[in-house]
């Protein structure tokens, strides 16, 4: 069936590694309570650090759009408010993608393996229950078959 | 257009230039010698690591325009041009946070991968291409009469050979060494970039005796509109315009293919980005010093040199290295305007190689083999006709730079690029990464809203119409330079209303479950299998070798 030849992570190329997974119930997975606390866990950094940048970023322009005497303002000797704040700016970008890769490193990593982990452990243990050992170990549509083992 | 401040040939700028580019031909030849096949040639084999992604996605990032157009636009309208590097540093959270890890994990080789993995294919990837081949087209042409005017200005040759050169080398690196070589050429090209802002940065600050207040000081007392250069509004006179112009630079960069695609070339998510964080290091860098150029430009020059620096400011750069090296005339006057010039000759042919290979990508990934041939050509058949169509690419782009010459209108189209990837790209790629309901039909109408919606308001912005910077545009009603408050917002409407309205269609081939949980876990992501080019393997990771 072509449909089932094309996609990404397409079967086309031979090199890459890209698993298919077959086995796995993506629905299951999705709902499993470790992929749940990873969404929690990155979202709960992710969500509130988006909102800030975008908040501190936006009220910058618009002081700089609307504000210009106050940005012109010196602070000490002629450096103004507009420059320290955009220097700010470099500052946040720099802080917030610091701190979230120490975050990503150590907690949402080792989540994300959890995940993975329990996704794959439940595919397997499902895959050879529904169709049996022999089956499991000759998985002759594993390359290009999309089938899915779905709770009905 | 430009007053060229080397009307001779500048023969010690060629024969630095020639170096630049031995150097980049002995990559792009190490390079062909490891092309063994798409993941190579649109990847670099999942091989690099993420510092070498960070100074490529910076070498990729930094163009012309940021080197030489920001400290420009400093030098002649002060402050307004310092929102410019704030906000194409800051657009690099939004990458960070939403999609360089998550394109990683489910993507291939392009944005199609991920906006068409759990729809209807075709469209999806068709709608995706559009919207690649929309911004890297207007960038690459924005690029390429760029380089004419600036090599022509700089260096003494003819535009035309200017363009035709800058073509050449730019698709002999794609076309030979793909991925791998355009890498390389990115990563030198960034050191030259950052090495030179070092100097001449160190240059200016000794000039006024290290203390970086008195630059501001200095560059006030020398521009004849005083207080009003250190304040915003010289060059950004309607403030809408200007919240208009962050909306375009923070969520444009989310959405130009040739910076997402390399993320493709790293092993795994962590390498994805580690490479962000590399890049925003030397990135960040760049832009404060921008500020040393451009206020240092204003402070060594003075009005004196607005006209020498023709439009845009585009020289003040180069000719303020030239003072700084002594004045013209002298050995080092002569020796760091060479050097200027060769960076930026260099800074030029990284960008264009990047948007070629991204829009070949496009071309043979998406539209031929996935659209065209259904998935069943070969790998090498793929290959071959990303080849062909990077020469097309590349060949249109040259005609159509030397066809409009160097007075080209090309000042709105690094805007409209950045417009059309704010508004089509990225409102499809997020939602798709984050929205269940979305499907094919809304980004389909996404995309080619956004993509609509940017080039129409492009056109009847006072930029454009009816005749370049004109005043109050084609409706009196409607006079913004930048579209992003408008199109951005009817992209993701075009994607909401797309959605809401269509049928909720079948699950094409994956379900949204699918795509959620392995773009946010890497479960079964690409691996990285190729051959760096010191011939080192790449790693597998733990996440990706499950």
């Amino acid at each position: 069936m072509p449909d089932e030849e094309k996609g990404v992570p397409g079967p086309q190329s031979d090199t890459a590694g890209a698993e298919h997974h077959p086995e796995i119930d993506w629905i299951a997975a999705e709902r499993s309570p470790e992929f749940r606390e990873l969404i929690r866990k990155r979202r709960g950094f992710v969500l509130p650090a988006t909102i800030f940048f975008l908040v501190w970023y936006f009220g910058f322009i618009i002081l700089a759009g609307y504000a210009e005497d106050f940005m012109g303002e010196s602070i000490y000797e002629g450096f103004t408010v507009g420059y320290l704040l955009a220097l700010t700016q470099f500052i946040m970008v720099w802080g917030l993608g610091w701190l979230y890769l120490r975050r990503a490193d150590r907690a949402f990593d080792p989540l994300a393996r959890k995940a993975a982990e329990t996704a794959v452990e439940a595919g397997r243990k499902g895959r050879a229950e529904a169709e049996g050992p022999g089956r499991f170990e000759h998985p002759a549509d594993a390359g290009t078959g999309r089938k899915e083992v779905r709770p009905s | 257009m430009t007053i060229p401040i080397a009307a001779d040939l500048n023969e010690t700028a060629l024969a630095i230039f020639a170096i630049v580019v031995g150097i980049t031909l002995v990559i792009t030849y190490l390079a062909s010698k490891r092309m063994t096949g798409a993941v190579q040639f649109y990847a670099a084999g999942r091989a690099i690591t993420g510092p070498q992604n960070g100074f490529a996605v910076a070498g990729d990032y930094m163009s012309a325009a940021s080197f030489l157009g920001i400290a420009g636009l400093i030098f002649l309208f002060g402050f307004d041009g310092f929102l410019y590097s704030v906000g194409f540093l800051v657009a690099f959270l939004t990458v960070l946070f939403l999609l360089s890890e998550r394109m990683r994990n489910s993507g291939k080789f392009t944005i199609a991968d991920v906006l068409s993995f759990r729809m209807n294919e075709r469209p999806a990837r068709a709608a995706a291409a559009l919207g690649t081949l929309s911004v890297a087209g207007f960038y690459l042409i924005a690029q390429m009469v760029g380089a004419g005017v600036l090599i022509e200005a700089l260096v003494g040759i003819d535009f035309n050979l200017a363009v035709i050169l800058t073509g050449a080398f730019m698709l002999i690196y794609v076309v030979f060494g793909g991925m791998l070589a355009t890498t390389w050429v990115q990563i030198i090209k960034a050191i030259l970039l950052m090495s030179a802002t070092i100097v001449l940065t160190l240059f200016v600050l000794a000039e006024v005796g290290w203390n970086p207040v008195d630059l501001f000081n200095e560059a006030k007392a020398k521009s004849p509109e005083g207080d009003a250069y250190l304040k915003p509004g010289l060059f950004l006179a309607s403030p809408i315009d200007t919240v208009s112009l962050g909306i375009g630079l923070v969520l444009g960069t989310a959405g130009l293919p040739h910076i997402l695609m390399r993320f493709f070339t790293v092993p795994d998510a962590k390498a994805a980005r580690s490479s962000v964080m590399w890049a925003v290091a030397l990135i960040g860098a760049f832009y404060v010093m921008t500020t040393a150029l451009g206020f240092g430009a204003r402070a060594v020059l003075g009005e004196a040199g607005v006209e020498a620096a023709g439009t845009g400011g585009n020289l003040a750069a180069p000719l303020l290295a030239e003072e700084l090296g002594g004045g013209a005339g002298t050995f080092g006057g002569d020796l760091f305007l060479a050097v200027i010039a060769a960076v930026a000759f260099a800074t030029i042919l990284a960008v264009v190689a990047g948007l070629v290979l991204s829009a070949s990508a496009a071309m043979s990934h998406d539209v031929w083999s996935n659209i065209v041939r259904h998935g069943r050509d070969s790998e090498r058949e793929e290959v071959t006709v990303a080849r062909i169509a990077a020469l097309s690419i590349g060949a249109v782009a040259i005609f159509i730079a030397v066809l409009g010459g160097a007075g080209l209108n090309v000042s709105f189209m690094v805007g409209l690029a950045f417009a059309v990837a704010a508004s089509a790209n990225f409102p499809a790629l997020l939602l798709s990464l984050t929205w269940r309901r979305f499907n094919t039909t809304g980004a389909v109408t996404g995309v080619i809203v956004g993509t609509l919606s940017s080039i129409l308001l492009v056109i009847i912005s006072p930029t454009v119409w009816p005749g370049p910077d004109s005043e109050g545009g084609a409706f009196g009603f409607y006079d913004l330079a930048n579209p992003g408050i408008v199109s951005v917002p009817l992209g993701f409407l075009g994607c909401w209303l797309g959605t809401v309205l269509s049928k909720e269609e079948r699950r094409a081939e994956r379900s949204f479950d699918e795509l959620y949980v392995r773009s946010e876990t890497g479960l079964g992501a690409e691996a990285g299998t190729g051959i760096g080019l010191t011939g080192r393997p790449a790693g597998r990771t733990p996440a990706s070798a499950m």
